[in-house]
């Protein structure tokens, strides 16, 4: 990259050429120097001299790239605060889920290879958990698409007070998971509650949803798509905006059915957004933590203990930080995938209709 | 850590040396103690007097900087901090369960040097009632590792309404239907077990349009309400009182390590007893069917007047008797904590509440001086009635024991007889791993998804398990 600019100077091979703007040696002192110090002293020192190598390679590629790469200049604050806040925990934790550790034990990390990973795959537990979040993310994610969806066509026509309207019905996406949580609670609270006592108008007895485990999967389910709703509606809504008038009219004068309006126009232009909603909504859904931990704690018993409730239970309450880690990995594994193998059938699908 | 606290210890050590060595006569500071406490009103009170009354002997301008913690996060938030090691806290309000999980991890200091060095400190320890001081300071449970200092002591009391209780109307009809005087005093409701405690469930349920002490209700009324909720220890401070009052026990520590899981947590007795806690719940308001009826829950439900009496801690009884807070403040009244009757005797056993004072390890020299002068002030007599004059409690048996100390709050005479019952749950670094399983099983029985056999095989089958391989049970 430097050889426009570095002249070449003695037998020395430029790798090892003591100059201020050498980044490559420089880098390499310091995972060496950073390497030395992790072994030979104490955390307390070690850590600065680590800190302080890395400074001076960052200096030394700095200095490199001064007056010459301001683009790469420009974005190197937004990577290295990125790398600091971001990559680096994320390698750190990758790290840590192939050692034995517990954050609150004052133990060092014992290395265990790949037994967390076979450990949690094997976990029964694990696996209820992992069933349970799926019968919630197919429960709330089908719910927010349909309602969503047809919010999104009641909202495309015109009618009296529709921006006001639309403006609180978007009001749930924007409270906290906290606020919706509480006021669920409170919700379905067979003394106080508002679900109870409409009940109670009809039947005369409390209504207790949250007694059985259908009862606190739909509590769940409705709660969030309450909440989440209007997230695809949005989406959903700005796909039919899209769609030209002249096609309807075009349409209108074949006198085609409001079906095949439907399927021949509105759809096409709406479905790469709708798969997009999807796509947000499944991801978010399988993370599915707050609303759960408000309403049920997981309860009755751990029946609606979804996989990021276990997971909380496992790094935060009891410390075990490598099955943590691991945990998260796998689900960050199965995230991807999923997105993955869900992106290659849109592709797939997107080049059908176009050959 | 280790090597970090010895570090500390190195530069400690050399401080005070070259101090000696300089002999300069020591210069007031500034002293910051920062501290995490839960949010309540115990907590909110000692933040008051320390800062309209507080003098360091010292000389020193100490500051008390605290954070306030509502409880449902309190663990959570303290535990973070903790191992996150940004060593935040020169002190904490600890629950006594916590004290093995934070001890082992190298965060609470022992005191027992503190305590050795000073004969004031070892003088107000010795006067504390000895329930209090095992359960809130020592780490193993009962032996003379001392960590802790008792901040807020804490123990269930029984909140009824007087209204209801002593209505002419109510007593006739209870003593035609049972054939029993229904309990108005205190005194005569101190009196009563728990088969007396499910007549008043059975008896006061009614529903709206029917009457209640003269009155046509405008909602559905219960008599009774405990905790059985599912989040945190909601179920299990409530059902240690019933297995312990039936003669059976929770995995006992003190008999670590041939002491089992097995045989015990699931023994016959430890059957009955969880079959009574949940007979009664079938009187209490329908949120006890959702694993949603925690402390705060009976709380609100019994400061809202939809219970005739309520179970639950002193440390909530302030807002109870607060007409801001409470549509029952005027005909709240307070007795002891229903118990098993056993051979004619009232059997009282329960878990005790309440928390320590802890010292961090990382907190240096002059902030243990102030911490450890700090907590000498809140344990003085003069400090501890205060408190107590303002809702408080204090373990300290030569200020319960003052007849003063019973005209303070109306609770308070249930203070000293309630004491010499008090026992506590474990204490060891895997508690909340066996507070979370046990608390998931419960919440199954009191949501009826299964019997109290089942639910306590389950329980016994993975402590037995996981005691066993953190080495608390050996063969």
């Amino acid at each position: 990259m430097t050889t426009d600019t570095v002249p070449v100077s003695g037998g020395l091979p430029r790798l090892l050429e003591l100059r201020a703007d050498n980044w490559p040696l420089a880098i390499i002192l310091a995972v060496v120097i950073s390497i030395a110090a992790i072994a030979l002293l104490p955390p307390e020192i070690s850590f600065w001299v680590a800190l302080a190598a890395c400074i001076l390679a960052a200096g030394s590629a700095v200095y490199n790239a001064w007056g010459r790469y301001k683009g790469g200049l420009l974005v190197a604050p937004a990577i290295a605060l990125l790398f600091i806040m971001n990559i680096f925990p994320l390698m750190w934790s990758l790290g840590l889920s192939f050692f034995s550790y517990r954050a609150n034990r004052a133990r060092a990390p014992v290395f265990v290879g790949l037994d967390n990973y076979a450990d949690i795959l094997t976990d029964p537990v694990v696996w209820e958990r992992l069933q349970t979040t799926a019968v919630l993310v197919v429960l709330t994610v089908t719910v927010q698409m349909v309602v969503g969806f047809l919010l999104a066509f009641l909202f495309a026509k015109q009618f009296p007070l529709r921006r006001y309207l639309l403006i609180l019905v978007l009001t749930p996406m924007m409270l906290s998971y906290v606020a919706v949580g509480a006021f669920f609670r409170y919700y379905y609270e067979p003394t106080f509650g508002l679900l109870s006592q409409f009940v109670r108008l009809f039947t005369g007895e409390p209504y207790i949803l949250l007694q059985s485990t259908e009862g606190a999967m739909a509590g769940i389910v409705f709660a969030d798509a309450w909440m989440w709703s209007p997230f695809v509606m949005l989406l959903v809504l700005a796909g039919l905006v899209s769609v030209p008038k002249y096609l309807y009219e075009a349409a209108a004068i074949d006198r085609a059915s409001f079906w095949r309006k439907f399927t021949s126009i509105t759809f096409p232009y709406i479905r790469g957004l709708l798969m997009l909603a999807l796509l947000f909504r499944t991801i978010e859904a399988f993370k599915l933590f707050d609303i759960v931990f408000l309403l049920t704690e997981g309860g009755p018993g751990t029946s609606t203990e979804t996989v990021s409730l276990y997971l909380f239970r496992q790094a935060i309450q009891f410390n075990k930080t490598s099955d943590s880690t691991t945990i998260s990995y796998i689900l960050l594994f199965t995230v991807i995938v999923l997105t993955n193998l869900y992106l290659y059938f849109v592709n797939r699908r997107a080049r059908e209709t176009q050959s | 850590m280790k090597l970090r606290i010895r570090l500390t210890l190195m530069t400690a050590g050399a401080a005070v040396v070259a101090g000696l060595g300089g002999a300069v006569p020591a210069l007031a500071e500034d002293v910051t103690l920062s501290m995490a406490v839960p949010d309540w009103p115990p907590t909110r009170i000692m933040k008051d007097l320390f800062d309209k009354n507080y003098k360091a002997p010292s000389g020193n301008t100490v500051k008390l900087d605290i954070d306030f913690i509502p409880w449902p996060d309190y663990y959570t938030r303290l535990n973070t901090s903790l191992t996150s090691g940004e060593n935040k806290y020169t002190m904490a309000v600890s629950d006594s369960q916590w004290l093995g999980a934070f001890i082992e991890a190298g965060y609470y200091r022992k005191i027992n040097d503190l305590i050795d060095a000073d004969p004031d400190l070892k003088a107000t320890l010795a006067d504390m009632h000895p329930a209090p001081l095992q359960a809130y300071a020592t780490y193993p449970y009962k032996s003379d590792n001392y960590y802790g200092f008792p901040q807020m002591p804490d123990i269930y009391v029984n909140y009824y309404r007087t209204d209801v209780f002593c209505n002419e109307e109510e007593q006739k009809n209870f003593m035609a239907k049972y054939n029993e005087k229904l309990p108005c005093s205190p005194e005569e409701m101190d009196a009563i077990d728990w088969d007396m405690y499910e007549k008043f469930g059975e008896f006061f349920m009614r529903k709206k349009g029917e009457m209640l002490a003269g009155k046509v209700l405008d909602d559905d009324f219960y008599g009774i309400a405990y905790q059985a909720g599912k989040a945190y220890d909601f179920s299990t401070m409530q059902i240690n009182a019933f297995i312990w009052q039936y003669g059976g026990n929770i995995w006992d520590e003190t008999q670590a390590p041939t002491g089992h899981a097995e045989g015990v947590v699931n023994s016959p007795e430890a059957v009955k007893a969880l079959e009574h806690y949940l007979k009664l719940t079938q009187y209490m308001p329908p949120v006890v069917k959702t694993g949603g009826m925690d402390i705060f829950k009976t709380d609100e439900l019994f400061r809202e007047g939809k219970v005739a009496s309520n179970i639950e801690w002193i440390g909530f009884a302030e807002s109870s008797i607060n007409p801001e807070t409470s549509k029952v403040a005027d005909v709240v009244a307070f007795a002891q904590a229903p118990g098993l009757k056993v051979d004619g005797e009232i059997v009282r056993w329960a878990n005790i509440g309440g928390q320590p004072f802890v010292i961090m390890t990382w907190a240096n020299d002059t902030q243990i001086k102030e911490a450890v002068d700090f907590v000498k002030w809140w344990l003085s007599p003069e400090v501890q009635h205060q408190f107590a004059a303002q809702g408080g409690q204090s373990a300290i048996k030569s200020v319960y024991e003052d007849p003063k100390y019973v005209t303070y709050r109306p609770w308070n005479r249930t203070w000293a007889p309630g004491l010499d019952w008090q026992k506590d749950t474990w204490h060891i670094p895997e508690f909340f791993e066996l507070l979370v399983q046990g608390q998931e099983q419960y919440d199954l029985a009191i949501t009826g998804k299964q019997d109290a056999k089942t639910t306590l095989d389950n329980i016994a089958a993975f402590q037995e398990d996981l005691l066993s391989e953190a080495g608390h049970i050996e063969d």
